[in-house]
């Protein structure tokens, strides 16, 4: 006989080896936490959703009174509300995604909607850190144009960058935001690897399972 | 009402036990995962039971939430080392077919099946179970053809596991 078929008819006679839980075992289980992928999905979701809007905050009061004086202030009003309304809208697609998330969906719509869910998240990421970039990158050419000026406001705001004399003061100040930049993204990038690595590595690995079955 | 929702819950589970805890056998190699995937199942069927109207039986219903928490949302431990425990598993043969080389093939077959991928592992389980094609395609969601298909590779290659 084929071996399964021998496994297959000793399967259920094998149940009395099982485990056997009290009502009370179970009962209690009801009142434990769940620990899922989709949970730390939403729970690290919700704080990169939190990290950008912090952040915000951190932008120091001198930093704004020298955009201000140099002219920027119109133009970071708009792109605030650009920001904000793109913004809601991602809030709304990643509500709608969890939502979707059903444990008795088949296992492949399941897999694919935690999927779906977390490249929404992604694409989140990559507006953030593209904006950021332009946005740097913009400011920094404005910067650029207007360098004398913006000497002049920093010695006003700063005490530190009268000792630097001006010649010096256009390649002190690009390249120190330059390497902040770099620095910054570089860490984002590396945090979401190591993050969604770990949590999605098998899902991925068994998503293209089920899709290889069916070409 | 909530407490009428919960015992009913908790009683139908307690009848069909078994099921999840295959699963947990097949998905885990120690005791500590098994109970910590239980859990994890015992809560996902819990959140979803509300929804659960009872147009299939809450065993058929049990199979698709069980599954889809061994495979998709359950985090494995680090802890879970690519031993296999055996201890757990032998096999009850009726006496007069007793036979140490069938109980021994038995063995080497359960861990066969246990060193398949997760979605390979779903597959057999549900054929172990005795499902249907048909049910199987529907707790896998892909089409019944490919179901038949897939079985038979892993048949297969299961018997080139056994007999190298």
């Amino acid at each position: 006989m084929d071996n399964l078929e021998l496994l297959k008819k000793q399967w259920q006679s094998r149940e009395q080896e099982l485990p056997k839980l009290s009502y009370t075992d179970i009962h209690k289980m009801l009142l434990k936490k769940s620990s899922s992928i989709v949970k730390w999905i939403f729970l690290i979701s919700i704080g990169e959703l939190l990290f950008w809007t912090i952040l915000a905050f951190f932008v120091p009061e001198s930093s704004k009174a020298i955009n201000d004086s140099i002219g920027l202030k119109t133009t970071f009003m708009v792109v605030n509300i650009v920001h904000y309304i793109i913004f809601a809208g991602f809030i709304y697609l990643f509500y709608k995604n969890y939502h979707s998330i059903k444990v008795t969906d088949t296992i492949k719509e399941l897999m694919r909607s935690i999927l779906n869910t977390r490249k929404t998240v992604k694409y989140f990421v990559f507006y953030n850190v593209g904006a950021s970039i332009l946005l740097m990158l913009a400011v920094n050419m404005f910067y650029f144009t207007k360098k004398d000026q913006l000497y002049k406001l920093m010695v006003q705001n700063y005490e530190g960058y009268g000792a630097i004399p001006q010649e010096s003061f256009t390649s002190v100040f690009f390249i120190s935001q330059l390497v902040i930049s770099v620095v910054f993204v570089g860490l984002i990038i590396l945090f979401y690897r190591v993050i969604y690595g770990i949590l999605l590595k098998r899902l991925k690995r068994n998503y293209c399972e089920l899709e290889k079955i069916e070409v | 009402m909530n407490k009428e929702l919960e015992h009913s819950f908790v009683t139908q589970l307690e009848a069909n036990q078994n099921i999840v805890h295959k699963i947990c056998r097949l998905y885990t190699n120690n005791s500590d995962a098994h109970n910590d995937l239980f859990q994890e199942i015992t809560i996902q069927l819990w959140k979803a039971f509300p929804k659960f109207r009872g147009d299939s039986k809450f065993s058929t219903w049990m199979y698709r939430v069980a599954l889809n928490t061994a495979i998709t949302l359950y985090r494995k431990s680090k802890r879970t080392v690519k031993t296999q425990d055996f201890e757990g598993v032998s096999f009850k043969i009726s006496a007069e077919a007793y036979d140490d080389t069938v109980e021994e093939q038995l063995k080497l077959m359960y861990s066969g099946v246990k060193s398949l991928n997760d979605i390979d592992k779903a597959l057999v389980f549900l054929y172990l179970e005795d499902k249907s094609y048909r049910e199987i395609s529907e707790t896998l969601g892909i089409s019944e053809v490919n179901a038949r298909v897939k079985m038979n590779r892993i048949k297969e290659k299961l018997r080139t596991i056994l007999n190298p």
